[in-house]
């Protein structure tokens, strides 16, 4: 007990100096010193201003954008390849997703786009229109070419997709009517005046926080769930969520072209029907409003391997 | 049965057009309106590191810890004009720590020692206490905590130091999470007239 009461008149008597010694702090001034009383030919410096980030960026982002949807109208239907698909999707995941942080999307813009279309006061730069509009326009003529190899929500989904279950039906129908209320929602809350707008699908944006590693605990777990979910179901946000894929799907079935099983280029077996993840290949053809533009179908169809001599079509004649 | 496939590409084909006109109407009338752009900004009079009145409270650092840019996008600024170039800058010091031989505090308050201090105008070497001094923020070691913001305020100082958000790291969330965060509602949007991309200086309210 002395001990300790030793000690700490010890410490007080060790700490003593350092508070007399902390000053008393007194302001010299009352208000900021003019140039002529500072003197010495001093000018006030400009106040940093940092710009935003540079136009011809977003410009390349735009630009990036057009490009990878054309590799993925030309990859997917018309050199039909699974592999190169693979490819602009590892691309867009990784400038769109993890170097761009998943900002501008095309899926968040449209609640910018809803409150522009409703709000005098509100505007968007026109890049944000043209990021908006561009899936769209090539949706209505080609088909969902942005869910395939370019928007990078879907990549990461893409990649976790290891042992696809098929979703029944008239299941996968009900659950795809979600992302119609979701999108409902969304422009919904969105269009409120200014002071209670709420934008649904960032707040809930399942894959931002691991692009940013950074985010609230919530999303992480949204995330998460989608993800582990993915595993199995395949891309669960871009079939039952996203509501940008409702508007992408309400395009797609409106386009003259898009992802074909044609009798002509492949061999009508049926393969291809069990290797849609996704369940938009009805009765040997394929549904452009499900299909997310993967050309898992054209890997599956055995053409080429029929083609070089590997295999051979054989009638099976009824016993 | 042809004549049906016929009726529904025709129908198809009609409302592919209508489909794209009402894009394109969507966005021409976007585009026209495009003169200007959102941008997130901290109202000075509002938040509670450099509102009057608060002293003596705790420095909040949400605009640091909320911001889901890493390192914050929100940045110390000193406006210089409104600066008292002190000798003894409570902002620069750490005002409670022990005095050095140089006769100014031993600790600088920054914690990661982004404010820079350097004598400017007529220089009196003989005497520093007399001298005017300048402080610069470094941008980049500046992370938006708050500690020199609420440091420098009536009474102690002239309040010349505010939060801003930089609009160069700002990724312009719609639902930004300082903003959500900030007891005081000190976020704000704010319209500029910039066109595509913000190419010219981001409008600051700094008063």
């Amino acid at each position: 007990m002395t001990r300790a009461l030793l000690v700490l008149l010890c410490l007080l008597a060790l700490s003593a100096p350092a508070l007399s010694q902390a000053m008393q702090y007194e302001r010299p001034v009352d208000t900021a010193p003019r140039e002529k009383d500072i003197g010495g030919g001093y000018t006030t410096p400009e106040v940093q201003k940092p710009l935003p980030r540079g136009a011809w960026l977003l410009i390349l982002d735009f630009a990036l954008l057009g490009a990878a949807l054309a590799a993925s109208v030309w990859l997917t239907i018309y050199k039909r390849s699974r592999r190169a698909v693979v490819w602009l999707s590892l691309f867009s995941l990784v400038y769109f997703g993890f170097y761009r942080e998943g900002c501008v999307c095309p899926v968040g813009s449209l609640q910018n786009v809803a409150v522009a279309l409703t709000d005098p006061n509100y505007r968007i730069p026109i890049l944000v229109t043209a990021t908006f509009f561009l899936p769209l326009i090539v949706a209505a003529l080609f088909g969902r070419a942005f869910c395939g190899g370019v928007c990078a929500l879907g990549a990461i989904q893409e990649f976790v997709l290891i042992k696809p279950v098929r979703v029944p039906r008239r299941l996968d129908q009900a659950l795809g009517l979600l992302k119609y209320a979701y999108l409902g929602a969304a422009i919904w809350f969105a269009i409120q005046p200014a002071a209670s707008r709420d934008f649904l699908v960032c707040r809930f944006d399942p894959f931002v926080s691991i692009f940013r590693r950074t985010g609230f605990a919530h999303m992480y777990a949204i995330g998460a769930a989608f993800l582990i979910g993915g595993m199995f179901v395949g891309r669960p946000y871009c079939r039952y969520l996203c509501p940008y894929g409702g508007l992408l799907s309400w395009c797609a079935r409106l386009a003259p072209r898009g992802v074909s099983i044609t009798p002509g280029r492949e061999l009508d077996c049926g393969l291809c029907n069990d290797a849609c993840p996704y369940g938009a290949i009805e009765k040997m053809r394929a549904d452009q409003a499900g299909c997310l533009y993967c050309a898992r179908c054209y890997r599956s169809c055995p053409v080429d391997r029929k083609e070089s001599g590997l295999i051979a079509i054989e009638e099976i004649r009824p016993a | 049965m042809s004549l049906r496939a016929t009726r529904r590409a025709t129908l198809k084909g009609i409302s592919r057009a209508a489909a794209l006109l009402g894009m394109s109407g969507a966005a021409a009338f976007l585009v026209r309106k495009a003169e200007g752009r959102v941008v997130w900004q901290i109202d000075t009079a509002r938040c509670i590191n450099s509102r009057a009145g608060e002293v003596g409270v705790k420095v909040c650092d949400l605009c640091l810890k909320e911001c889901v840019v890493t390192q914050s996008a929100v940045r110390a600024v000193n406006e210089y004009s409104q600066c008292g170039r002190c000798n003894i800058c409570p902002a620069y010091f750490n005002v409670t720590s022990a005095v050095s031989e140089k006769g100014v505090p031993s600790e600088k308050l920054c914690p990661r020692d982004a404010i820079s201090r350097k004598p400017i105008g007529e220089v009196d070497p003989s005497d520093p206490a007399n001298n005017f001094y300048e402080y610069v923020i470094d941008e980049a070691k500046c992370d938006g905590c708050g500690k020199c913001v609420m440091a420098c305020k009536e009474p102690a100082g002239l309040g010349s130091i505010r939060l801003v958000v930089r609009h160069n790291l700002c990724v312009n969330c719609n639902s930004c999470a300082i903003s959500t965060a900030c007891p005081k509602d000190a976020l704000t949007q704010l319209t500029v007239p910039e066109s595509i991309s913000a190419s010219s200086r981001p409008a600051h309210s700094q008063s």
